[in-house]
């Protein structure tokens, strides 16, 4: 009973978040510094550890994918396969992951230790809305920055599996008849959708570790609770939310 | 130090302000069937320097979050020139100011951007004019050098200083201050003193002070309020607690320090 | 790091960002706004069947190109190929669509051509041949498989009989079942006509040493000998037939992936085994015609007797009937 009470407070205090932090969307103009600073970290300092897990999500799609293909000879396909679903599913999954792992941990840490420092209350006491100058530009920040994290994790992902394929005995496929076939299945619609899925799972990664890290009471202690619970949260939310998100963009292309 | 302070131009110092008042009305608040305040009731006039003192845990820093509407009241209100203090109208238009215990600083910004922050979202001001005034404000309270760091590297005198200053630049019209002098030198406090009674004089700044400090309650306070168990035990003149005729307020005011008899060892036999 | 230097790193990234959707999307799109090198030729086709943009150009295996884009022309579907500048295409090659495989992506062939023909300028048309796609064969394929099933399952009613006096072997051994008393009496008074012949009984007797007569039943067995040859003709035509089946020569082939044929082969040769079954455990009339060693020996020592008194026997009814039997046995 209390816990299905503490989910309804935490759907409730999200949403209010969400609306009261696009409430202020026309203040970002003049949140220029702040904005950058997040784009930094959500984008520049994430580059990195997206671009080697996505190499090595291609990499071993392609493996495993050429392993059970090898017996159909069916190999030359892996191309259509390993580019299909890195964009349209594990290059947004992958970023989304990494985001609620690295950026939306640290989103409520600093949250967190923030209202336990009663720094929250002193902007509202200032009449500055937490919501306007902490959880706005991060907002923000990922929308900006996801489609080209994305993007990278998809040609880091396609260019390891081409590389397994060459590279692998019982695989045995060029670059060139892999991207070929790459090219022949997989539509600049399937990336644009998987842009799509990213910006929201990012969206919602950012907005449910700022309202749970902005709703900390208490101490220390309450701040590592926290941060466990956004980021549980945050994969919870981003594989439910793939399955649907994934439904109704199927049914928007049809 | 100050008089350069009040003096100087428009831009930076205070402005004249209407003073507001502030009426505290059957307040009750409990955390967890903890009762912190119960049935508190209290009338600060406007521009009143108003000294609240108490034992620790006994609910003031709740009060002043009341006050400033960081809390919500389980029954009563919190009315200021007659208005809830918690109504969008207080909030836009009645600038207040609380100086936390904790100083609650803004960890992640240094001592100058923490001052210039309220100022840089409220626009008030140039980049110029915000840069004057924050310094003003630093260099009132002897922190120009710390202007560049973190609150991280500062000590905890320094925070309660810069937690002040911070009060101070967004120009109040009501100012709490929660154990301001704590944490200071016995010069330092006699400055906070001097300021926020000066800040009263000039401009009308009504003042509510959560204190233990008796020098300060004697040389500034309008009013002295104790507050005990969730109510105020005794107000009045700071006169009046030089003879107090409960037991309880000398008790709290003037404990003996009885070598032979310990406190401690009344509780753990 | 200060802060115009954060500033121009997300600057960078951002627009790094961007420039990678946009090879993505060249990329995905063939390239088609990219740098065109090389020259295009047009072929026209019918039908492009399973074409697309960004598919394979080959000459000779080669590949020297790829198709840049699909459109329709006046009666027909155009293919515009891009051909990379390094090759020259002979006038005289021709172009075909190929399937690479039942799952596979198509590409356009072009032979090598000649090489005295001059080579193909840009913009020009490429001569091209009609190959019927895959799909097109599959179906006449299973057409013909639905005309080899309904053969086969007529056949197989007609042997198998679904009619009121049954199939060909069911009448047959119908046929020899219900005339086995008559048969078996004509048997013995075959024996008895015999033994008078034997004894000398009658004309008969006297016949046999009557050499006209002799030849004459030699002729008959002749007669006997050229059915049994044609009988082996049959059987030589049906095994080079059988011997096509199974090199999947001709519509029989197919039948042998055909299930639905398979399986009413199945039915008609288990009909027949039926009926083997029958004639070997001895059922039936001629099942006893041919397990009976009495029977046997007895149509054996009445041809023996035959061949010594022949002298009377102008009726060589039971041989000829024997000659038909075998003929239609076959
Ligand atoms: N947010 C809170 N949740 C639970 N208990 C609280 C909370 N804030 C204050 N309290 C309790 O209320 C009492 C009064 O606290 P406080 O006002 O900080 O005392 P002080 O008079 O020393 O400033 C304490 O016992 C404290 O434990
Ligand atoms: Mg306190």
């Amino acid at each position: 009973m209390n816990s299905i009470r503490s989910v309804l407070e935490g759907v409730g205090s999200t949403l209010i978040l969400f609306m009261r932090s696009i409430s202020h969307v026309g203040t970002l103009s003049r949140q220029k510094s702040r904005f950058i600073e997040q784009c930094y970290v959500i984008g520049y300092t994430t580059l990195p550890i997206v671009g080697i897990l996505s190499f090595f999500v291609g990499s071993v799609l392609a493996l495993q994918s050429g392993y059970s293909m090898q017996d159909f000879g069916t190999q030359q396909f892996i191309g259509a396969l390993v580019g299909l679903s890195m964009v349209r599913e594990l290059g947004p999954m992958m970023v989304a992951i990494l985001l609620a792992g690295r950026v939306g941990s640290a989103i409520t840490a600093e949250l967190a230790s923030m209202k336990v420092n009663q720094e929250v209350d002193a902007l509202v006491t200032m009449n500055i809305p937490p919501a306007k100058i902490l959880v706005l530009p991060r907002l923000a920040a990922v929308l900006m920055m996801m489609p080209v994290l994305t993007v990278i994790s998809n040609l880091v992902g396609w260019f390891g599996g081409a590389l397994v394929c060459k590279y692998t005995g019982f695989i045995s496929v060029e670059p060139q008849q892999y991207f070929q076939a790459l090219r022949h299945v997989v539509k600049f619609k399937d990336v644009i959708d998987g842009i799509c899925k990213a910006e929201i799972f990012g969206f919602i990664v950012v907005l449910v570790c700022s309202s749970i890290g902005l709703s900390t009471r208490g101490g220390p202690r309450e701040i590592g609770a926290a941060v466990t619970k956004a980021v549980v949260s945050s994969l919870v939310l981003i594989l439910v939310l793939d399955y649907f998100v994934t439904k109704l963009l199927l049914a928007i292309l049809s | 130090m100050f008089t350069q302070f009040s003096n100087s131009g428009e831009s930076v110092g205070f402005r004249e302000n209407k003073a507001v008042g502030v009426s505290i009305e059957h307040l009750s608040k409990s955390f967890n069937k903890l009762n912190v305040l119960k049935d508190f009731s209290l009338k600060v006039a406007p521009g009143e320097i108003f000294v609240l003192m108490g034992p620790s845990g006994s609910g003031k820093s709740v009060l002043l979050r009341h006050i400033i509407g960081l809390e919500m009241p389980d029954s009563g209100v919190v009315l200021i020139n007659g208005k809830d203090a918690l109504s969008e109208d207080i909030r836009e238009h009645v600038r207040m100011a609380l100086v936390f215990q904790a100083g609650a600083l803004f960890n992640s910004l240094t001592v100058f951007d923490n001052l210039a922050l309220y100022l840089r979202e409220h626009r008030l001001g140039t980049e110029k004019q915000i840069k004057d005034k924050v310094m003003q404000a630093l260099t009132l309270l002897s922190l120009e050098d710390a202007a560049k760091k973190y609150p991280s590297e500062l000590s905890g005198g320094m925070k309660k200083r810069v937690a002040i200053s911070r009060a101070l630049v967004m120009e109040p019209q009501l100012l709490l201050y929660d154990e301001p002098t704590s944490e200071l030198d016995p010069v330092s406090s006699a400055m906070i003193d001097e300021i926020i009674a000066t800040l009263r004089d000039q401009y009308r700044v009504t003042t509510i002070v959560v204190s233990h400090d008796r020098d300060l309650a004697m040389s500034i306070a309008d009013r002295v309020g104790i507050l005990m168990n969730g109510n105020l035990i005794h107000i009045g003149t700071p006169e009046s607690l030089k003879n107090p005729t409960d037991k309880r307020v000398s008790d709290f005011l003037y404990p003996k320090v009885d070598l032979n008899n310990p406190r401690f060892k009344k509780i753990i036999p | 790091m200060n802060n115009s230097q954060q500033t121009a790193r997300v600057g960078l990234f951002f627009l790094l960002g961007l420039a990678l959707i946009y090879v993505t999307y060249e990329t995905l799109s063939g390239g088609k706004t990219f740098s065109r090198s090389g020259y295009t030729v047009v072929a026209g086709f019918p039908n492009l069947q399973d074409l697309k943009p960004t598919d394979d150009v080959r000459m000779a295996g080669v590949r020297i190109g790829s198709v840049y884009v699909t459109r329709l022309g006046k009666g027909r579907a155009e293919a515009v190929l891009q051909i990379d500048p390094q090759y020259t295409i002979p006038s005289d090659a021709s172009a075909t669509i190929v399937m690479a495989g039942i799952i596979g992506t198509d590409y356009i062939s072009i032979d090598l051509g000649t090489t005295q023909a001059p080579a193909l300028k840009d913009g020009a048309e490429i001569k091209t041949k009609i190959t019927p796609d895959i799909a097109s064969i599959m179906t006449q394929m299973a057409e013909l498989g639905h005309k080899l099933d309904s053969a086969l399952s007529s056949i197989s009613n007609a042997v198998n009989g679904s009619g009121p006096d049954g199939g060909v072997f069911q009448k047959f051994n119908r046929l020899l079942s219900e005339n086995q008393t008559k048969i078996d009496a004509s048997m013995t008074n075959l024996q008895e006509i015999t033994g008078k012949i034997n004894r000398g009984e009658g004309t008969l007797g006297k016949l046999v040493n009557d050499s006209k007569l002799h030849d004459d039943l030699l002729a008959a067995v002749g007669d006997f000998k050229a059915t049994a040859s044609e009988a082996k003709n049959v059987m030589a035509s049906a095994q080079t037939v059988l011997d096509q089946v199974k090199a999947g020569q001709g519509a029989l082939g197919v039948l042998v992936y055909d299930k639905q044929a398979a399986e009413d082969l199945k039915f008609t040769l288990h009909d027949i085994r039926d009926f083997s079954d029958k004639i070997s455990k001895g059922q039936g009339t001629l099942g006893k015609l041919i397990n009976d060693d009495s029977l046997y020996f007895g149509l054996q020592g009445t041809l023996k007797k035959a061949d010594r008194a022949m002298d009377g026997l102008n009726d060589s009814g039971p041989i000829s009937a024997v000659g038909s039997l075998s003929k239609s046995l076959f």
